[in-house]
């Protein structure tokens, strides 16, 4: 089969990789905390130039064939991004599935019982999370899902989307302008004859 | 004329609900969107809707003719602007 089309062939994480200056605090709080199995290791001479660490690259099953990895680098002084503003220190974060509430709350008994207690559970607009700071300071995320996602709200993103190309492209953007955009956009692709409705 | 979308699925079909009991306000399904239509303003209390915070909070979809004047944890306003020529 030809992928010239545009088809949607990849097949979700691979795996996603952050370093670690505390490998120790890494292993408890994935492996022994959380409970996702250790999945593969390499363990490499510095490579390419020849000023490149010597490091452990480690794996985390983190569940449907995907991985969460860490880089532990020898000899590299602990970095941090110390001036990150919260907003967008909290912006960037890892969120890992599961299906069900019964779920959620087993990884939330298992931070509870550990040194990493989870920090905040909400139920937000289609899914319910937890949080928790990891020992590397990176937020990290489980959630469940609330109710399904429809055809309604696939067909409502790409309208946004539209929408938000389109005012982040002018000076200024605000949710305001974003919102009348998006108005303008939904008369276009249903122009005509609208159904009234009546509620019981 | 005030135009509040919201989407139509169960979370924010409330609000639509809500705002037709109004005098002058109607409600018609535009494609997947419930479009609230009013001569005035748009007033809808939250606890009328029974939303919880995360779906009160992303429950607009689109607004014309108007903008959001209030939109916190009592109701959300939706004021008539004069629409471009």
């Amino acid at each position: 089969m030809s992928i010239s089309e545009q088809a949607h062939v990849v097949r979700g994480v691979d795996h996603a990789a952050f370093p670690t200056f505390d490998p120790r605090a890494t292993i408890t709080f994935y492996r022994d905390v959380l409970g996702f199995p250790v999945v593969h290791a390499t363990c490499a001479l510095g490579w390419g130039p020849g000023d490149h660490p010597d490091f452990i690259h480690f794996f985390f099953d983190i569940g449907n064939g995907d991985r969460l990895a860490f880089f532990y680098y020898f000899g590299v002084a602990p970095y941090r991004d110390a001036a990150i503003p919260e907003l967008i220190h909290r912006a960037r974060h890892l969120a890992i599935h599961v299906d069900s509430e019964e779920h959620l709350l087993e990884y939330r008994r298992r931070l509870d019982a550990s040194d990493w207690p989870c920090e905040l559970q909400v139920r937000h607009e289609t899914v319910e999370s937890i949080y928790v700071t990891d020992p590397n300071g990176y937020l990290m995320e489980i959630t469940r899902p609330l109710r399904a996602i429809t055809i309604e709200d696939d067909i409502d993103a790409d309208v946004s989307v539209d929408a938000l190309m389109d005012v982040a492209g002018e000076d200024e953007p605000t949710l305001e302008k974003f919102f009348a955009r998006k108005a303008t956009l939904i008369a276009e692709r249903y122009m005509g004859e609208a159904e009234q409705v009546t509620f019981a | 004329m005030t135009v509040l979308y919201v989407l139509d699925v169960a979370d924010f079909r409330p609000l639509a609900e809500v705002a037709s009991k109004e005098p002058d306000t109607t409600v018609h399904r535009r494609g997947p969107y419930l479009e609230v239509e009013a001569a005035g303003g748009i007033r809808i209390e939250r606890g009328a809707t029974g939303c919880r915070n995360a779906v009160w909070y992303s429950s607009v979809a689109a607004v014309a003719g108007g903008r959001v004047a209030r939109w916190d944890k009592v109701e959300l306003v939706v004021e008539p602007i004069d629409e471009a020529p």
